[in-house]
Formats: structure tokens, C-alpha cells, sequence
């Protein structure tokens, strides 16, 4: 995969993010605890789809420099 | 030769300062701190961290808190509540709540907290609506719903039943209608 779509997967998962605390918290105020796990469900694992993407960007991005140099 | 020798020092003294310039980089603490990787870095943090405050309100919700169990409250006698006026109480326990008895002569009460930011909504009797003065919002007095200004969510209604003249609080409905 190019370093171009680790970039975007993190972006888009960044963005998810924002707008599933924003649901999370609106849902929980609401009282609406039926879908509370599930807007948290999806942000975790958005959480840790950040991570490894952002792991094997790591790789990529710091095993190339020391290949080349 | 001699002199050509000497300049070519002295070039290379030049030189080699300059080379100390770039190394003594002013800069280098921003260089650091603001490049494309910590960028990224901080946007994969902010992820993280976003993704995970989520877990706390998910386990809660899970955990149960919607089996809430309320008691019968009495209010107040509805023949000190003429038509068009309102009164406070509290409900359940402190929560503050608003008891009204419309000019059309219907009864409804709800939680007086703003779902904007917290601040009491009252009745205006004039208009027939509930409104918060902090942001000029505007609440449905029929089912609590929000009408104009910044509140998103109804107002938590309070169910309420009528004996013998009494009102009593027995429940509470916070997404409704
Ligand atoms: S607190 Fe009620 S409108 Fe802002």
C-alpha cells in the first residue's frame, strides 16, 4: 500500500472519530443507551485501525530511510 | 603558491563555518516539532484519543443505567395551579422540573435543565411556550420539543397523574413524542 492511503486511512479514521464522540455523547445525554455501544464499538475499533495503519506507515516510512541510506 | 595556499584556507575556514550554521540550525527545535511526520503522529494521538473517550459512556450505558426506578411524587394541588400558570419542583430527588397547567387547560411537566446548557426554562404564558432566556430557546410547551434558538434535544419529560386533585410525579421519559 502506498504511504498515500496510510495518509488517508488515518484522516478518515480521524474524522469518524470526531463524529462518533459527537454521537456517543448526544446519544448518552438523550438516554438513548441501546445505540451508546455501538457508536463506541465503532470508534474503538476506528482506534485501532488508526493504530495499525499508522504501525505499518511506521514501517514504510522509517524502513525505506534506512534501506536508502 | 604560497598565497593561493592561504587563500584556499582561508576559503575553507569560510566554508567550514557556514557548515556550523547549518548544523547550529536555529530553526531545528521547529524543524523537529513541526514537520510532516509529527503531523501525522499528532493526528494519529488525536484519533486515539478520540476513539477511546468513547469507551467510558459505551460501558456505562451497557452497564445498565437505563433500569431507573422512579417513585410517586406529589406535586402540588391542581386547584392552586390555575390555568396558565406554572410552578417548580424537583424531580426525581433534585433534579429541577417545571409543573404547568396550559392556558388551553392541558398538564404537562418536564425537567426545567436547558438542553442547551443547563439553565431553567420557563413558562410564558403569552406564547403559550417554554423559553430559556440564556439563548433565547424556544421549547414546545406540548410535548417539550425544541422549536427555535440553539437546544437539540427535548426537554426529559415528567409523567404525571391526577387524584383526587393531586398531581403526582411518577415517571420520567427522556427521549419522547
Ligand atoms: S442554555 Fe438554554 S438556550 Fe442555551
Amino acid at each position: 500500500m502506498g504511504k498515500k492511503a496510510y495518509w488517508i486511512i488515518i484522516f478518515t479514521t480521524l474524522i469518524l472519530n470526531v463524529v462518533m464522540l459527537q454521537l456517543t455523547t448526544r446519544a448518552y445525554l438523550g438516554r438513548e443507551f441501546e445505540i451508546v455501544p455501538i457508536y463506541s464499538g465503532v470508534a474503538f475499533v476506528s482506534a485501532i485501525v488508526t493504530i495499525i495503519t499508522f504501525l505499518q506507515w511506521r514501517k514504510a516510512e522509517y524502513g525505506d530511510k534506512k534501506s536508502s541510506s | 603558491m604560497s598565497k593561493c595556499k592561504k587563500e584556499n584556507a582561508r576559503f575553507r575556514k569560510e566554508s567550514d563555518k557556514e557548515m556550523i550554521n547549518l548544523v547550529d540550525n536555529l530553526n531545528q527545535d521547529d524543524d523537529m516539532r513541526f514537520n510532516r511526520r509529527a503531523f501525522l503522529k499528532t493526528a494519529v494521538g488525536a484519533s486515539v484519543a478520540l476513539g477511546v473517550s468513547t469507551v467510558p459512556f459505551g460501558v456505562r450505558a451497557m452497564m445498565g443505567l437505563e433500569d431507573e426506578d422512579y417513585e410517586r411524587v406529589e406535586i402540588t394541588k391542581l386547584s392552586d395551579l390555575p390555568k396558565g400558570e406554572s410552578m417548580t419542583f424537583k424531580y426525581p430527588d433534585d433534579d429541577d422540573a417545571i409543573l404547568v397547567h396550559t392556558v388551553n387547560g392541558d398538564l404537562v411537566a418536564y425537567n426545567s435543565a436547558c438542553t442547551h446548557l443547563s439553565c431553567p426554562v420557563f413558562y410564558q404564558k403569552e406564547d403559550d411556550v417554554l423559553l430559556c432566556p440564556c439563548h433565547s430557546g424556544y421549547f414546545d410547551v406540548k410535548n417539550g420539543h425544541p422549536i427555535e434558538g440553539p437546544p437539540q434535544r427535548e426537554l426529559p419529560l415528567i409523567e404525571i397523574k391526577v387524584e383526587n386533585d393531586t398531581v403526582y410525579a411518577v415517571g420520567r421519559k427522556y427521549r419522547h413524542g
